[in-house]
């Protein structure tokens, strides 16, 4: 009796090192092992509304497959996060964020991620961090208002400065994270090439928007600028692509400038402290899966990271998507490294224009 | 309960006798509560803003010497002195109003103050957005008139209107407290020794009812210093007040020193605004007061 427990337990122990060696080799985006996560409880944080609505519903194949609990909560909040990370105490297993705070405070708030654990072959090159993975990708582009505009559009960042050709109210992100897309395309219009650009002249970049003032509205939150388009307050508005095309499909008469896009995108990070990094990583791992990326994308018009990925969108939808080979040629890349870097004199900057100054 | 008293324990101090001797032990729960939520994080922050991210004054030298700082502090209290007169304006009257109505009258116009106060602050500041924006009912019927429009949202002016509307029940209720204990029977008295009517409502009823005026006004404009979402949705870079400054230092960038020192500057200068308003107050009260 003593040597069959013996040899059970050594065929289970070679059993479990088999199976995690088996899981080394190589998760697949998506995927996770049926019931490997029963019994345990993860905590999901995103920015809520339709966005987190999407999210949810596209990890309901994992959970069911995993048998992991899972919550939601949020909104995002950095100061939260950092809350918890100092108390010890990290209620927050996987947390969506904006694009340049996984490098800001990569290895002190959100931690560096085992790759081993993620599958993220079919995401699309110069896209994964140390600490991230993308969570969806979306544009910030120029939106006009083609009853304005309609016999001689807007073509380019250029048209937006040029209150003279294009007369008109102008909209532009105002909240308090600074963008490194916003100096730069503004560079570009007071004749910088993209070469010479780096390290940036802030305060010229800036003066190009001061230039313009008197026509511009500073928006705070997308629902605002959502808002803005609606009701027409602006004839030229910089907006994510998402909040655009939910404007147009509640009725605004506006049309998209695709040339030189902005690419931006959410993340997905763990932060530093969580009980279970494992579960973290299977969940991050699930999101970026194919399946999961499509609904997404049906659920929330945001475009899929997966480059597999065939979401089922109306005609109106697939418009605005980003991730078609033409737009993918057409997006413009910020410099993430750059800013990360100068995080902190771009925010003081900023904080001085958004304030009026 | 004399049992407790001759029990010779601990339990006896605390016993009944013991607080019928000593009353304050019956607020003690509530103030052990009130040091847990409110002194304890207060103190955090105080300490955070000399601490962090280095033990020193550097979160103070940074607010003193950048500009934006103190234009925008100087303007939360420009802001917030308009919207206390312009809730001193108009709640004046309705609390007169409401004094004078009768019993029907009077519920219904208590209800148009109180009923506004249910629904949630940014409920009430978008529809002031929807109100008040360029292509808003204001401006539509403005232009219909064949006026040219009128800048009110992301203006000053639109923060003032938001937050006067939002903060009006502050002033209408201290001021009809007040109001509803004046005789008016004292003006009748004045008309009939000859006074003009407009003479005797400034000579009579406006001093006796200032005591609510102070009362009301220093609690909209202690309220009006730290707002945050109306300013922000109505207002736009040239009506930034100070609390959105601090949510830009600790909530986005982290610098929890930053927006706890602006937070103290804040404090600190609301004390001494209070400090030189209350002689002033109180000399008001003793006009109207009467008893010593």
């Amino acid at each position: 009796m003593k040597i069959d427990f013996l040899t059970r337990s050594a065929l289970a122990v070679a059993l479990i090192s088999g199976g995690a060696a088996l899981a080394q080799d190589g998760p697949v985006a998506g995927d996770v092992a049926e019931g490997s996560l029963e019994g345990e409880t993860l905590t999901f944080v995103s920015y809520g509304g339709i966005y987190q609505d999407g999210q949810t519903a596209s990890l309901q194949p994992f959970v069911e497959k995993s048998g992991v609990e899972l919550y939601s909560d949020g909104p995002t909040s950095l100061a939260k996060l950092q809350a918890q990370v100092e108390a010890g105490n990290v209620m927050w297993d996987v947390v969506d964020t904006g694009d340049f705070l996984p490098y800001v405070h990569c290895g002190t708030l959100f931690q560096k991620l085992d790759f081993s654990k993620i599958d993220t072959s079919n995401i699309p090159e110069g896209q994964v961090g140390e600490c991230s993975v993308p969570a969806m990708n979306y544009g910030v582009l120029l939106v006009y208002n083609a009853d304005k505009y309609g016999d001689n559009p807007p073509t380019g960042w250029a048209d937006f400065f040029d209150t003279e050709k294009f007369p008109g109210t102008r909209a532009m992100p105002g909240y308090a994270e600074p963008n490194g897309y916003i100096v730069e395309v503004a560079l570009l219009n007071a004749g910088v090439t993209k070469e010479d650009m780096f390290p940036t002249d802030v305060d010229l970049a800036l003066d190009q928007y001061r230039a313009i003032r008197d026509n511009l509205i500073l928006w705070q939150t997308g629902a605002e600028s959502q808002q803005i388009i609606e009701a027409g307050e602006a004839d030229m508005v910089i907006a994510w692509s998402g909040r655009a095309l939910a404007a147009v499909k509640n009725g605004a008469n506006y049309e998209p400038v695709w040339n030189d896009w902005v690419v931006v995108m959410d993340q997905l990070t763990i932060p530093v402290g969580v009980k279970n990094p494992d579960a973290a990583h299977a969940l991050i791992n699930a999101a970026i899966g194919k399946q999961a990326q499509e609904t997404l994308t049906e659920q929330t018009s945001y475009s899929p990271i997966h480059m597999g990925a065939e979401p089922q969108v109306d005609e109106l939808t697939a418009k605005w998507l980003t991730n078609s080979p033409e737009r993918i040629a057409q997006g413009y890349l910020q410099n993430v490294p750059y800013w990360v870097e100068n995080y902190e004199a771009l925010s003081e900057k900023w904080a001085e224009f958004i304030a009026g100054y | 309960m004399s049992n407790s008293n001759t029990k010779p324990d601990g339990a006896a101090r605390l016993g009944w006798a013991g607080v019928r001797r000593h009353p304050l032990l019956l607020v003690l729960p509530a103030l052990v509560l009130l040091i847990l939520i409110m002194a304890v994080p207060l103190i955090t922050i105080i300490a955070r803003s000399f601490i962090d991210p280095v033990p020193g004054l550097g979160n103070y030298s940074w607010f003193f010497s950048h500009k934006l700082n103190l234009i925008v502090l100087w303007r939360t209290f420009v802001i917030s002195f308009w919207v206390t007169i312009s809730c001193v304006l108009v709640a004046y009257p309705y609390a007169f109003a409401m004094s004078v109505a009768g019993p029907r009258l009077r519920l219904i116009l208590v209800l148009c103050v109180l009923v506004p106060f249910w629904v949630s602050g940014v409920v009430r500041t978008l529809a002031w957005v929807i109100i008040l924006q360029d292509t808003g009912v204001i401006n539509q019927f403005v232009i219909w008139l064949g006026f040219d429009k009128l800048s009110l949202i992301r203006t000053q002016l639109g923060v003032t209107i938001g937050m006067t509307q939002v903060l009006l029940p502050f002033m209408v209720m201290p001021l009809f407290a007040v109001m509803r204990g004046i005789d008016l029977r004292l003006i009748e008295a004045a008309k009939s020794l000859g006074s003009h009517p407009v003479k005797a409502f400034f000579q009579v009823y406006l001093p006796l009812s200032l005591p609510g005026v102070f009362a009301g006004a220093t609690i909209v404009f202690i309220l009006a210093l730290g707002f945050y979402i109306t300013p922000l949705l109505l207002g736009g870079p040239s009506s930034t007040m100070l609390s959105t400054l601090v949510q830009q230092q600790v909530m986005s960038l982290l610098n929890w020193g930053r927006g706890g020192a602006m937070g103290v500057i804040l404090l600190v200068a609301t004390f001494g605004f209070l400090a030189l308003a209350s002689p002033f107050m109180r000399r008001k009260y003793d006009i109207s007061g009467g008893s010593k």
